[in-house]
């Protein structure tokens, strides 16, 4: 049983600060031993699990939302009245996607998700959040300077658009639906699915106009 | 609780990695301790509220400083530490002295394709009616639980707005100290110019997940 006392783990994390090997991939390597040892873990699963995040879970799923709902309306609809029900229909369920709200980008607004208390993210859409998204910096200044840190992703928000930051303080997760850019018209699916980026879907991109030649 | 975790609106830190790579992982390390995570047995019940409790206790220069997996093993070492796991010298050698009585064998290979898809839900029966309706003026209370809780410090006091209400959620506050009970959630808008002195865009606004006892009328 945990005994849900902070100032017993405030001593545990002293201990083992003082007793742990001093770098992270020992630390990890310790514990991976234990487990096995203690009968808690086998290996393999660890690199199933690893091989799925690294090849198929990932934001080629976000991707893959975001162009349905530019080219179905009816999907559209749909994701943005339950989006846990509608990527449940492209198989996209999972690890905090129970309570998924997906939030529109418009001409005169915009939308940003940050995490300021952890660092919850929309993993079965989205993988692995991105190392800055976790950082102390981004989670600081997301909520106070929107428009600073979106400079910093060379995006130059104009004053007259909105922006809209949502803190995932409980267990809804949030995932940005970018507008459609203009010149993309009679794309299909998979080459608007390209088009799509991570940082478009935390609301870090918004422009997602595609270069000179046309789909890939 | 007012700790380090907290960290919405504070000031003086740098400027963002945006060059960073699309690579999940920048390490070994990293990718084996998300795996092992999703892989362990749960010899016993941790739930969600009660890892953030114990990963925003990490000592602050720890929590500041130390690389994101990283801190997850420090979490999960000690929730096994106190939950009488593993010892401390334990986790150190990598070397197990003591077995735990009762343990099935651990997840399998073959169990990932469909643990892939469990979707954990964290809303239930509601037993008290909403206070509070969409389009509904609310402040956020100015003292928060000392222990878990999941309002932070830059929206306590400040006037804001429902705009949506979820129903009944677990109240984390009580998850974190081992005792689920449900509580209306809501949506809450917080103009950016209530929130910050320097704000000056009048359209731009803060939207944050607040449970019902977190929040008065205004």
């Amino acid at each position: 049983m945990s005994d849900h006392d902070s100032h017993r783990i405030a001593e545990i994390h002293e201990d083992l600060h003082s007793h742990l090997p001093p770098e992270p991939a020992l630390r990890v390597k310790a514990l991976e031993s234990l487990l096995v040892e203690k009968g808690m873990l086998d290996p393999a699963t660890v690199d199933a699990w690893i091989e799925l995040f690294t090849e198929e879970i990932g934001p080629k799923r976000g991707a893959a939302v975001v162009a349905r709902a530019w080219t179905d309306p009816d999907y559209k609809a749909r994701l943005l009245a339950d989006g846990t029900a509608a990527i449940t229909e492209l198989g996209f369920e999972g690890w905090a996607g129970g309570h998924l709200k997906v939030v529109e980008n418009t001409p005169d607004t915009h939308n940003l998700i940050v995490c300021t208390l952890c660092s919850c993210y929309p993993h079965s859409v989205l993988g692995i959040p991105p190392n800055w998204y976790k950082t102390a910096a981004y989670r600081a200044r997301a909520v106070r300077d929107p428009r600073g840190v979106m400079a910093e992703f060379g995006e130059a928000v104009p004053e007259d658009v909105a922006i809209t930051v949502w803190d995932s303080t409980a267990e809804l997760r949030y995932m940005v639906l970018p507008q459609r850019p203009a010149g993309t018209e009679g794309w299909d699916e998979a080459a608007l699915a390209a088009l799509v980026t991570r940082n478009a879907m935390i609301g870090t991109a918004r422009d997602l106009t595609p270069g000179p030649g046309g789909p890939d | 609780m007012d700790g380090i975790h907290d960290l919405g609106g504070k000031q003086g830190f740098g400027p963002i990695d945006v060059g960073e790579d699309d690579n999940p992982f920048h390490a070994d390390w990293e990718a084996r301790m998300l795996g092992i995570v999703r892989a362990m047995s749960r010899p016993v019940p941790w739930s969600i509220d009660w890892f953030r409790h114990v990963r925003e206790l990490i000592g602050p220069v720890d929590y500041l400083t130390r690389p994101y997996y990283d801190q997850w093993l420090q979490t999960y070492a000690a929730m096994m530490v106190n939950s009488g796991v593993a010892t401390v010298d334990e986790l150190a050698s990598g070397t197990s002295v003591a077995d735990i009585p009762g343990l099935g064998p651990p997840s399998p290979p073959s169990a990932v394709a469909g643990a892939i898809r469990n979707t954990a839900r964290f809303d239930r029966p509601a037993t008290e009616p909403p206070r509070f309706a969409a389009g509904d003026p609310v402040r956020a209370s100015l003292n928060a639980n000392p222990g878990h809780t999941r309002l932070p410090q830059y929206v306590r006091g400040r006037r804001g707005m429902v705009t949506a209400m979820h129903g009944a959620h677990v109240l984390p506050d009580a998850s974190a100290a081992g005792v689920e009970k449900a509580e209306t959630l809501y949506s809450v808008a917080f103009a950016a110019t209530e929130l910050w002195p320097e704000a000056t865009a009048g359209g731009d606004r803060v939207i944050l997940d607040l449970w019902e006892r977190y929040l008065e009328p205004a």
